[in-house]
């Protein structure tokens, strides 16, 4: 039985805001796809993947600096999500079946890009160094400076979003779509390419917060499974389309998740997550700041 | 039962049966005796997994077919048929009769709970993630509990079907191994299946998935019950679905949450959906057929499998929201059309 004290609740609390930031990053570029283009995106976890991918080339064969690195990958990976926007999602807008094709086709593209970079890579994880070493001591633990790297750049990167959204005009113009097209049609906005954008935001920020955990887990082809999975949820809990709403609930569900592993086994603490889902979906189905939405 | 009896129980009409119907009929009696004229057990083996895989499509043609609700967790719902007649035979030593039946009862009770809270939902988008997370629970829990699932080394020893005793035929044994009792008790699930579902999809409640599906709205204003309706679909098809993995247990004889809980189980089900054709009852059979046939007969296609699955979703997606082979015979048919008028309008010329 472990014993219970202020440091190791200390210690699970600033686990929980770590992972949380990360949890949010993932999670908001799948809730600005739902929000403007009512999808789902099946392979948000690819891009993630790719960007894993590309930060280990960019350090090993190329010799770049990690920043270098980390912008390369969500420069790449953010034409190749407006290219798959164009070329394959555009064509099926206004079409019949809005509800399911985005996702089977979705669906599709992360197979297929899961066995094309099995193919291509190989199936050997592959695992690059942390960008710093050392630790840093709070109050009586000590911290590896990875982590901390981790909070940080994922926090800023939700703060750009976010003054990207609210402050600029193509913010503007992504939110105006997203909360009526015809109106903002009528004002002048493009609906197709904010569309267009809002999903290379979306998977470019997936393929950073791919970058920042790779060196704590292993980049391999199917390392997107998890994080899509965790961030479906924190975008059902926080209000599906609710950017706010997401990043509230990754935060909150990181804390739970890492408070959760005290007192259960850690093979158990992936549950956690959907059964809080299942049971929110019970009793409130429109999430923490969800608006009930009959559409 | 008398004949007469057994044709107004189920309102078939015996006199002038359509042609449809005859073919059906005919198919299902060649059907049974396959096992004459195949002696090959590999090649009996191969059917089987045809028959069985086209019950599973089917289970997923139901709800996406019918009445439009996607899963993406539906090897869970086969996964536990399968785990919980397994091991209602081991453990409690229950028949595997019985174990059929248990299978799909209880991956229908889960389908319900699970369905309930998002089925009343509008948006295809929370069952779709609510199925892909049960699924997810569903194999981390398969493969945590080890002390009753063995975890990931796999369940084995489950008990084969106990054998039977038919007038006419006598003792049937179904040891491990034997292919002919097992193709007897497939090819029945499957008949069973095809005939339920052609009742249900023709039947009011089939109207009402179809109103449904093709719109929400006008399907509530017309007074259906959306909530209902779903709810019905998808315990229905959890229940084939735990039918057929409960059959898959007592016929392969080992469970491992990577084959029967991945998500491998419910991408096969789709594929197989959209190469017959999505919505047709006929359309999972063929789709099942051409599929597993050529998974066996080109192997080299195996490795590129998933790669293949994935292009095959984006392009049905994209180019034949029906399914591949529906696409097929409307280009020709556009194609006859084509060859007909030209050839009428030669002899209008002549």
């Amino acid at each position: 039985m472990v014993v219970i004290n202020s440091q190791l609740i200390l210690e699970a609390i600033l686990n929980g805001i770590i992972s949380g930031s990360f949890y949010a990053l993932v999670a908001s570029g799948v809730s600005l796809i739902w929000g403007t283009m009512h999808m789902v995106n099946f392979a948000h976890g690819e891009f993630y993947m790719i960007g894993g991918y590309i930060l280990f080339y960019s350090l090993t064969l190329w010799r770049l600096n990690p920043v270098l690195g980390i912008i390369l990958a969500a420069v790449i990976v953010f034409f190749l999500g407006i290219g798959i926007q164009r070329f394959l999602i555009h064509p099926m807008i206004g079409k019949p079946g809005w509800e399911h094709a985005p996702m089977i086709l979705t669906l599709g593209v992360s197979i297929f890009a899961q066995q094309a970079a099995m193919l291509v890579w190989g199936e050997r994880y592959k695992s690059i160094p942390y960008f710093a070493e050392g630790t840093i001591p709070i109050g009586g633990i000590s911290v590896a400076i990875q982590r901390f790297l981790i909070l940080a750049v994922c926090s800023s990167v939700i703060v750009v979003l976010w003054i990207v959204l609210k402050r600029t005009k193509i913010g503007m113009a992504i939110r105006a779509t997203s909360q009526n097209r015809d109106a903002a049609a009528l004002m002048g906005i493009n609906p197709f390419t904010m569309f267009t954008l809002a999903f290379g935001l979306s998977v470019s920020l997936a393929s950073i917060a791919g970058c920042m955990l790779a060196p704590l887990f292993l980049i391999n082809p199917w390392m997107g499974h998890g994080p899509l999975l965790k961030s479906f949820v924190v975008c059902i809990l926080g209000g599906l389309g609710s950017v706010e709403g997401a990043i509230l609930a990754s935060f909150l569900l990181g804390i739970f998740e890492s408070m959760g592993v005290i007192l259960i086994s850690s093979e158990w603490k992936d549950i956690l997550a959907f059964i809080i889902m299942l049971i929110i979906l019970y009793i409130r189905p429109q999430g923490l700041l969800g608006i009930k939405e009959r559409t | 039962m008398g004949l007469d009896q057994f044709f107004t129980t189920f309102k078939v009409k015996p006199t002038r049966p359509s042609p449809a119907m005859t073919i059906t009929l005919a198919a299902s009696l060649i059907l049974f005796t396959i096992p004459i004229f195949i002696r090959g057990s590999y090649m009996l083996h191969i059917i089987i997994l045809i028959l069985l895989y086209s019950c599973t499509a089917q289970s997923w043609n139901i709800l996406s077919g019918y009445i439009g609700v996607s899963s993406f967790g539906h090897q869970a719902f086969f996964g536990l048929g399968a785990y919980t007649s397994a091991l209602f035979a081991m453990r409690l030593g229950i028949s595997p009769w019985i174990g059929l039946l248990i299978g799909g009862l209880v991956s229908a009770g889960f389908g319900l709970v699970v369905g309930y809270p998002v089925l009343r939902l509008r948006g295809g988008a929370y069952t779709a993630i609510v199925t892909l997370a049960f699924a997810e629970i569903i194999r981390i829990s398969f493969m945590n509990l080890v002390e009753i699932t063995r975890g990931e080394l796999g369940l084995w020893g489950i008990p084969v079907f106990p054998s039977i005793v038919v007038p006419g035929l006598g003792k049937i044994s179904f040891e491990a191994g034997a292919r002919t009792p097992y193709y007897y008790i497939v090819l029945i699930i499957f008949l069973l299946t095809f005939f339920m579902s052609y009742k249900l999809v023709n039947s009011r409640i089939g109207l009402a998935f179809r109103a449904i599906r093709e719109s929400e709205d006008a399907a509530e204003n017309l007074g259906v019950n959306l909530t209902k309706y779903k709810l019905l679909a998808f315990g229905i098809s959890a229940f084939l679905a735990g039918v057929c993995g409960s059959f898959y247990a007592h016929y392969i004889l080992i469970l491992m949450p990577t084959t029967v809980l991945a998500s491998g189980v419910v991408i096969d089900m789709i594929a197989m959906t959209f190469v017959g054709g999505q919505g047709t009852l006929f359309g999972p059979i063929l789709g099942s057929f051409i599929l597993i046939s050529a998974l066996e007969y080109l192997r080299f296609l195996m490795y590129y499998r998933w790669l293949i699955y994935g292009g095959l979703f984006v392009i049905v997606m994209l180019f034949a929201p029906a399914g591949i082979i529906p696409k097929i015979v409307e280009i020709a048919q556009r194609g006859m059309i084509k060859d007909l008028m030209r050839a009428s309008s030669r002899e209008v010329e002549d």
